[in-house]
């Protein structure tokens, strides 16, 4: 893949002589195995939909978690190494409660998705930060989540960069899907809108066919703040694609 | 001795068999000062006396007690002056850190909230301070937030603390709560209003209490930001 | 053999904040009552410039121990700075102070101590020794000229501080900052002579009524001359009117 592999893709804190860290780059090439995870931004709330991989009859779709509430008003959906998100989750959920106990007010989504960035660069030999691992995350996150700014959609990725968007997919799936992503946004989009376009780039990127088994979708809006989608209401969505 | 260094009993610092002096020693003192903050409708007015004393001695006649946090919220203490200084100072950087790290300015409940986890931080070898925030809330409402010194915290519409605290609230709650009225419309406070009560209620403590006096400051906060004036009280 | 246990260590804190002030002592070696003390120090500003002084006097308890002990420093050529109370830890405070001004001296960087900066370096130290119940037992006066402003700050030994146009310490607060704050205050600033003519009678009326005073004290100045200190100076008491007092004899 890199045509310049070399020695200087073992350590993660030697540059190679072009200026890569090349583990960091594969961490990110290890989100491209993931499912596919989507999230959308609108004025009414932020939509989170995530393919999840049933590869076994006996699998309990269930106990397959890609979307989490960090606190009340932010949910986080991943790709990647799943595993490696709970520490990352852990931590927003920590920085989130702090936050909430010092100053008795919601953190914004761009604090937390920062605090989570701090966790994801300290990666290392040192040990620096307790939550730290020696080698980089191998998971991107899609912060969603209402603040005073309104309703916010953050992506941050191993390398701990963390961007703003109104629509954006991660994992296997999402070269195409941001593609149909571009295509399908508009500024006036409803959050309804949004939930069923998720589900339809979902649908079209996924290898098995969409159900409400294998597909999770989350919203968080200024009403109601962060909720989870029930199988009888992910039905409902996928009976209008 | 060194348990008693552990249990932060005070009072056994000082080793009994010294011969030539008496004199106990205490990580605290009590420098005086009034303090006082009201919320109008869409104001609040902040107020402290500028005397800093210790016993029977004038320090300065020159030491104003309110800080301006943001141009929403101002914050008046008395108490233990080396504690105010060190507080304030642990204040403006928390201010600082916290701007930087969220990119705005902290509302004025949010420096309330905060100075309570602050002062309880130290519950067991507080900061003695007394404290009250004054400012605008979220809604361009006045808001006062007022303090014992371990962080113990209420929003009130009125308070008074420091050394002629309980000479200054009874007067207000006469006045701005109407307690012990009968027969009175409760009328919305006005700017001039509270200005006015403000200065007649330290003249008076001033004519009792020993560490108020000098010089008044007020605060005047308001949506266009945070006004200060400056009113002679007596010196002696 | 080592006969000294005691932690005098003055590259623990003399650049303090970056070391921590060492704690781990016991009763033993912390200043819980002075010993050797030394009473008022007395401060104002004048026209361009500050005034410090102290007498001379280190007393043990009630008794005149010492009557040569200096108790104003020159820091640098802007910064002067006088302490009562405990003897022994402003001579240690002098010498972690004269630490620092050699280390700034050293880092040849331009910059050097103000007084502001030195106001608000030692009110740290002192507050945070007295956090750790380890006070340094003294009442400092700073002066000196910042932008060519005089300055003149207190700073005591549980960490209150304050700027002023005239400070005392000590008796002096009660008997001699009010002659100072008559001779200040809604009045035009002094003349560097009148300041000095002004010390000279605080430390008389001084040396009349504080027991633990003596007749002969020092002054610091600083000017935009640069900072001297005037030693040997003695007041010019006169205690023929004293017979006539009722209780005297």
């Amino acid at each position: 893949m890199f045509l310049t592999r070399s020695e200087y893709d073992r350590g993660v804190n030697t540059f190679s002589p072009e200026g890569r860290l090349f583990q960091v780059e594969y961490a990110i090439e290890a989100i491209k195995l993931g499912s596919t995870a989507i999230g959308i931004q609108t004025a009414e709330g932020v939509v989170l939909a995530v393919e999840k991989r049933v590869t076994s009859p006996l699998i309990e779709a269930n106990s397959i978690e890609k979307i989490m509430e960090v606190d009340t008003h932010i949910g986080c959906a991943m790709s990647g190494l799943i595993a490696d998100s709970r520490t990352m989750i852990d931590r927003a959920r920590l920085e989130a409660q702090n936050h909430w106990f010092t100053y008795n007010e919601r953190m914004s989504v761009e604090s937390v998705t920062q605090a989570v960035s701090n966790l994801a660069l300290a990666f290392g030999d040192d040990d620096a930060d307790p939550g730290a691992m020696s080698r980089p995350f191998g998971v991107a996150l899609l912060f969603a989540g209402v603040d005073e700014k309104g309703p916010q959609l953050f992506h941050m990725d191993p390398s701990g960069t963390f961007i703003q968007y109104d629509a954006k997919a991660i994992g296997s799936g999402s070269e195409g899907a941001q593609q149909a992503l571009q295509d399908v946004y508009h500024k006036s989009m409803t959050l309804k809108e949004a939930c069923k376009q998720a589900l339809t780039i979902l649908k079209q990127v996924m290898e098995e066919k969409l159900n409400e088994t294998n597909v999770e979708m989350a919203v968080v809006t200024p009403e109601k703040m962060f909720q989870m989608f029930s199988k009888d209401e992910l039905q409902d969505v996928i009976k209008e694609l | 001795m060194e348990a008693a260094f552990g249990t932060r009993n005070f009072s056994n610092l000082n080793s009994s068999d010294s011969a030539i002096s008496h004199q106990r020693w205490s990580p605290y003192a009590f420098n005086g000062g009034t303090i006082l903050a009201v919320a109008g409708e869409d104001f609040a007015v902040i107020a402290a006396d500028t005397r800093l004393s210790e016993g029977f001695a004038i320090h300065t006649r020159d030491y104003p007690k309110t800080y301006q946090l943001t141009d929403k919220t101002v914050l008046a203490c008395a108490g233990f002056h080396g504690d105010v200084l060190t507080m304030t100072k642990v204040m403006d950087w928390r201010l600082k850190m916290y701007e930087h790290d969220h990119h705005k300015k902290m509302s004025s409940s949010a420096i309330a909230a905060m100075l309570s986890t602050m002062l309880y931080y130290k519950r067991f070898f507080p900061y003695y301070v007394y404290n009250i925030i004054g400012g605008l809330d979220e809604n361009g409402k006045g808001c006062v937030y007022s303090y014992d010194p371990v962080g113990s915290y209420e929003r009130e519409v009125f308070r008074a603390a420091g050394s002629a605290g309980a000479i200054l609230q009874p007067l207000l709650d006469n006045q701005i709560g109407f307690k012990n009225q009968t027969g009175v419309t409760h009328v919305p406070l006005s700017l001039n209003k509270a200005l006015e009560l403000v200065k007649d209620v330290f003249i008076s403590a001033a004519e009792r209490d020993i560490y108020t006096g000098d010089s008044l400051i007020i605060n005047v906060v308001t949506k266009d930001g945070v006004k200060v004036d400056r009113f002679p009280l007596r010196r002696d | 053999m080592n006969y000294f246990q005691g932690n005098l260590n003055k590259a623990d804190y003399h650049d303090f904040p970056q070391k921590t002030v060492s704690v781990n002592i016991s009763a033993k070696n912390r200043t819980l009552y002075p010993t050797v003390t030394g009473t008022s120090v007395l401060g104002v500003k004048f026209d361009g410039g500050v005034i410090i002084g102290a007498d001379n006097l280190g007393s043990y308890g009630s008794l005149a121990r010492f009557r040569g002990c200096e108790r104003v420093m020159k820091v640098n050529d802007t910064t002067i700075l006088g302490a009562s109370g405990d003897y022994a830890d402003y001579q240690h405070l002098k010498g972690i102070i004269e630490q620092k001004v050699v280390t700034e001296e050293c880092l040849d960087d331009g910059f050097n101590l103000t007084p502001k900066s030195l106001f608000s370096w030692l009110r740290m130290l002192m507050y945070s020794k007295r956090s750790n119940f380890d006070p340094l037992w003294n009442t400092t006066i700073i002066g000196g000229l910042e932008n060519n402003e005089p300055f003149l700050g207190y700073v005591d030994k549980i960490g209150t501080a304050y700027e002023s146009t005239a400070v005392g310490t000590g008796y002096g607060a009660y008997i001699a900052l009010p002659l100072l704050r008559e001779a200040t205050d809604h009045k035009p600033p002094l003349t560097e002579q009148q300041a000095l003519d002004l010390m000279e009678k605080c430390f008389r009326v001084l040396y009349y009524r504080d027991a633990r005073s003596l007749n002969k004290y020092q002054v610091a100045i600083v000017t935009k001359d640069g900072c001297r200190i005037l030693s040997d100076k003695r007041v010019n008491d006169d205690w023929s009117i004293a017979p006539m007092v009722r209780g005297y004899e």
